[in-house]
């Protein structure tokens, strides 16, 4: 394949930047000339995936939504060949990822209610100061040639612990592992982030299921809008705002836990690791079924190595356990094959405050706890949304049936009715026991999101400079 | 012998369209209005008529032509398709339509030519077999339950997993008490119909945009 | 015109064969009925429900006088008919990524078949030689073909818990139950509706 030009290629596409603090802005351009003007600024200062001598105080990264790319006046015809889920926009693909209910977008954030967004502009931090000097400096770009309008901003960060920076989300859990390896993607690959081969080794993804204009899984190029310079090198991003509703998870943790197993701490974190498929600071149980172990969530050869093909009755991880949900390994026989055009790369931070967690925890506080807005800014790469983020939302989280669980949900992301449950195989150790948690909340609610094109940098130019040509 | 699969069997028939040029709307049209009406939940004349697991009709308009090189040619008539997995043996369940469904039979294929009509059951049958082709490879994911097997496994499952739901941290002998209970109304239960679940949607074909 | 009730999803499709590559294809099913290990893929894949095969010889269409004129065709025809859960994408992109061989086993003997990798261009086929379904039934919408031989592992572990159930004490009985939730914990999914497709 051919090597990846990283100078064209947005950085946040290549890798995570390791900057505990964002913001995001949404913008909307007025008029197409002076949106132009402003990108034609930005494009100077766009981070790409070029690796630094010298780590950079911040970042700053742009993409587009459909709406975007008609208000900047791209050809029709450019416009149609873009695919259908993202000219609809992830609203209008609600029912679809099971976006309904507390989920629907009447309870979404105001900026997302409306069809206003036309690019997201991300800027990364190492300091929140360092973030809000770029975010002033891309202000004065904004009011200097009046291309676009603020609508509104999100900022997220890493939540600290005890004066350090972590990788937890609010429930708790140490997140930032399982993104895939691809060919050509200069970062370290990790086993247990790629593809299966036949001998079983791990080895990585084809290019093309994360950029466009390169080889994919299914050996052509994938579907992609043309021209082809204004596509190859770029990808999709999902943006989703998942608020958490911290106290009811808290509350149902505390609640069943109480009947799992011996019934004490360990039984907790050990339900908790059951409800995920890592105990909470990471490890994956399918490895440790016993307790974390931080030699081996420390060692990226061993954190994600493992494989599910020894736990069919997922005695160790429940089939229903979310990692093994999203990224089912070889759970699903053939050498793996029918997920590997199924992975996404996530690049989220937490957002809100930090809620410190000594254990217990009454009806008041928990709905203290749900009122706040913190969450979890999940934003992922793909190739092609249809096949990759929407399918895993719709068949693997919303639903069951590729696990044999048939419309069970993922038991923290689904959108739960009355009657629902969450299933933990077991075995014939008392403190590992077959159980059935019921009654389930939403923990997890959708508050906005969309979908956005993150264009190469030559694409960008072309935009900028009105060259995109149909053919 | 092909159109069997252990307990299932597998159904092609393949009956011409009367082709009358005087009729207004077509006989092929007819059939498609009718059947566009139909229903397909617990009143389907497939869920009153035993045996059948899955089945669909579809008019069949024309041969497909796949372009050059290959040749250009079309069918003279339209053939009603209809593709059915069934329980058991074929004559019962070619003299169970004609005997429990008459006037949905009749209503469908009185469009077909050389149709006798379901009053006679013998003659029903032949013409049936008439149209039959023979099915070359049938595969089938179950292929040892009946349709009413199936239904009661279904209820089955549902109930046992509320039952295992509802007892969590319960004891040992008042699980068993509530399990002995759980059995009497089990078994006391009326058995599903078939088609009892099925949903009502807006869209009905999917295809390329799934 | 409804090609998809609950769960289940019927395709139709129909392609063009010369004759003479028609009892190739037939080795090939042949070969396919009489090797079980070959249809072990088929069975993994697990989101079919019903499939079939039929070959149209070309003089063979159903012929009654009277008005109808006697068809006879240049081609044999293959008839495909599948009832699949899950979406029409999904189920060709599984066979594509999977069975792309058994695939063009029985495909490669049909006109302009373009072969089933890559995917795109086999989808552009499909497309071609499907044809709608009219009146789709199914008894159990509800369920997928992962649903009903789970549906039968349950009940078939009850029919065998049920006895030990009633008598004995309730040690025994706590015995017995973890044995039978052992055996049916992976098999408890609900039924019900399908994700909507569009």
């Amino acid at each position: 394949m051919s090597k990846l030009n990283a100078t064209d290629i947005q950085g946040f596409v290549l890798r995570g930047y390791n900057m505990p603090y964002a913001r995001y802005c949404f913008l909307h351009f007025e008029d197409p000339q002076r949106a132009r003007e402003l990108l034609g600024k930005l494009l100077s200062i766009v981070t790409t995936g070029q690796l630094w001598d010298e780590k950079p105080k911040s970042t700053v990264n742009i993409a587009f939504t459909h709406q975007g790319l008609t208000a900047l006046r791209l050809p029709i015809a450019t416009l149609n060949t873009f695919p259908v889920e993202f000219q609809q926009g992830m609203k209008a693909r609600a029912r679809i990822l099971g976006d309904t209910g507390c989920n629907s977008a009447e309870h979404w954030d105001e900026v997302w209610r409306e069809d206003h967004v036309h690019a997201w502009l991300g800027i990364n931090g190492v300091t929140p100061e360092d973030v809000a000097a770029r975010f002033d400096a891309v202000n004065s770009l904004l009011t200097e040639t009046n291309g676009a309008r603020c609508l509104g901003t999100q900022d997220a960060a890493s939540l600290v612990e005890d004066g350090a920076v972590t990788l937890k989300e609010h429930f708790g859990y140490t997140d930032g592992f399982g993104n895939p390896d691809y060919l050509g993607v200069c970062r370290a690959t990790q086993p247990g982030q790629g593809k299966l081969d036949k001998d079983g080794n791990w080895t990585p993804l084809a290019t093309g299921e994360l950029l466009l204009g390169y080889a994919d899984e299914a050996g052509e190029l994938p579907v992609a809008p043309v021209p082809h310079l204004l596509a190859s090198n770029g990808t999709f991003m999902v943006y989703r705002k998942l608020h958490e509703n911290v106290g009811t998870f808290r509350s149902f943790l505390n609640q069943w836990s109480a009947l799992y197993g011996a019934g004490d701490e360990h039984a907790k974190e050990k339900l908790a690791a059951k409800f995920v498929g890592r105990w909470r600071d990471g490890t994956p149980i399918e490895v440790s079924p016993d307790g974390p172990n931080p030699a081996i969530t420390q060692d990226p050869n061993k954190s994600t190595n493992f494989k599910y093909g020894d736990d069919s009755t997922g005695a160790r991880c429940p089939i229903g356990a979310h990692i093994r949900r999203v990224h089912p390994r070889d759970a699903f026989g053939f050498d793996g094959r029918l997920i590997n055009r199924r992975r996404i790369t996530r690049r989220g931070l937490p957002y809100g405050p930090y809620a410190p967690d000594d254990g217990t925890i009454t009806p008041e506080q928990a709905a203290q706890l749900d009122a706040v807005d913190r969450g979890v800014i999940f934003m992922a790469l793909n190739a092609n949304l249809a096949r990759q983020f929407e399918f895993v939302q719709q068949q693997w989280i919303a639903y069951g049936n590729d696990a044999h669980l048939g419309n069970d949900k993922d038991l923290l992301m689904g959108s739960h009715g009355p009657g629902e449950k969450y299933v933990v195989q077991g075995d014939t150790n008392p403190s590992n026991p077959p159980f059935v948690c019921s009654s389930l909340p939403n923990f997890v609610e959708l508050r906005g999101g969309e979908y956005f094109f993150v264009p190469s940098i030559t694409a960008l130019g072309m935009i900028v400079r009105e060259l995109v040509d149909p053919r | 012998m092909a159109n069997q699969n252990g307990s299932v069997y597998g159904l092609t028939l393949l009956c011409p369209i009367l082709n009358d040029e005087k009729a207004s709307p077509s006989h092929d049209l007819q059939i498609r209005d009718y059947l566009s009406k139909l229903t397909a939940d617990s009143t389907s004349p497939f869920a009153i008529a035993p045996g059948t697991h899955l089945a669909r009709i579809v008019v069949m308009d024309d041969v497909v032509y796949v372009g050059m090189p290959a040749c250009e040619e079309h069918l003279k008539s339209k053939y009603l398709v209809f593709e059915s997995n069934l329980d058991g043996d074929l004559d019962t369940y070619l003299t169970g339509l004609a005997t429990t469904i008459p006037e949905h039979i009749d209503a469908i294929w009185s469009h077909c030519t050389g149709y006798p009509g379901c009053a006679d059951k013998a003659k029903f049958v032949q013409y049936m077999k008439n149209c039959q082709i023979e099915t070359t490879f049938f595969f089938a994911a179950v292929n040892d339950k009946s349709v009413p097997q199936t239904l009661t496994a279904l209820q089955t499952q549902r109930a046992v997993a509320q039952f295992i739901a509802e007892h969590q941290g319960i004891s040992p002998a008042e699980t068993q008490r509530d399990f002995i209970e759980f059995l009497k109304v089990l078994d006391a239960a009326p058995p599903l119909k078939p088609a009892m679940n099925a949903p009502s949607r807006d869209i009905k074909t999917g295809g390329r945009n799934e | 015109m409804s090609n998809i009730n609950g769960k289940v999803y019927a395709m139709n499709a129909i392609t063009p064969m010369r004759p003479w590559k028609t009892w190739i294809l037939r080795l090939v099913f042949f070969l396919l009925g009489a090797l079980k290990s070959k249809q072990q893929d088929l069975i993994n894949l697990s989101f079919i429900q019903f499939a079939r095969w039929v070959i149209i010889p070309r003089n063979s269409f159903p012929f009654f006088g009277g008005t109808q004129e006697r068809d006879s065709m240049k081609y044999d025809y293959l008839l495909f008919f599948s009832n699949f859960n899950g979406t029409w994408n999904q189920y060709i992109d599984a066979f594509s990524a999977v069975l792309s061989d058994g695939l063009n086993l029985i495909w490669r003997w049909s006109e302009k078949f373009p072969g089933s990798v890559p995917v795109t261009p086999f989808k552009d086929y499909i497309a071609r030689v499907q044809f709608d379904t009219d009146y789709y039934y199914t008894a159990y919408p509800e369920a997928t073909a992962n649903d009903v031989k789970s549906a039968h592992i349950v009940q078939q572990a009850l029919d065998n818990f049920r006895g030990q159930a009633t008598t004995g004490t309730p040690e025994q009985f706590q015995h017995a139950y973890l044995e039978f939730l052992l055996t049916v914990q992976a098999h408890l999914g609900d039924t019900g509706e399908a994700p909507l497709v569009s």
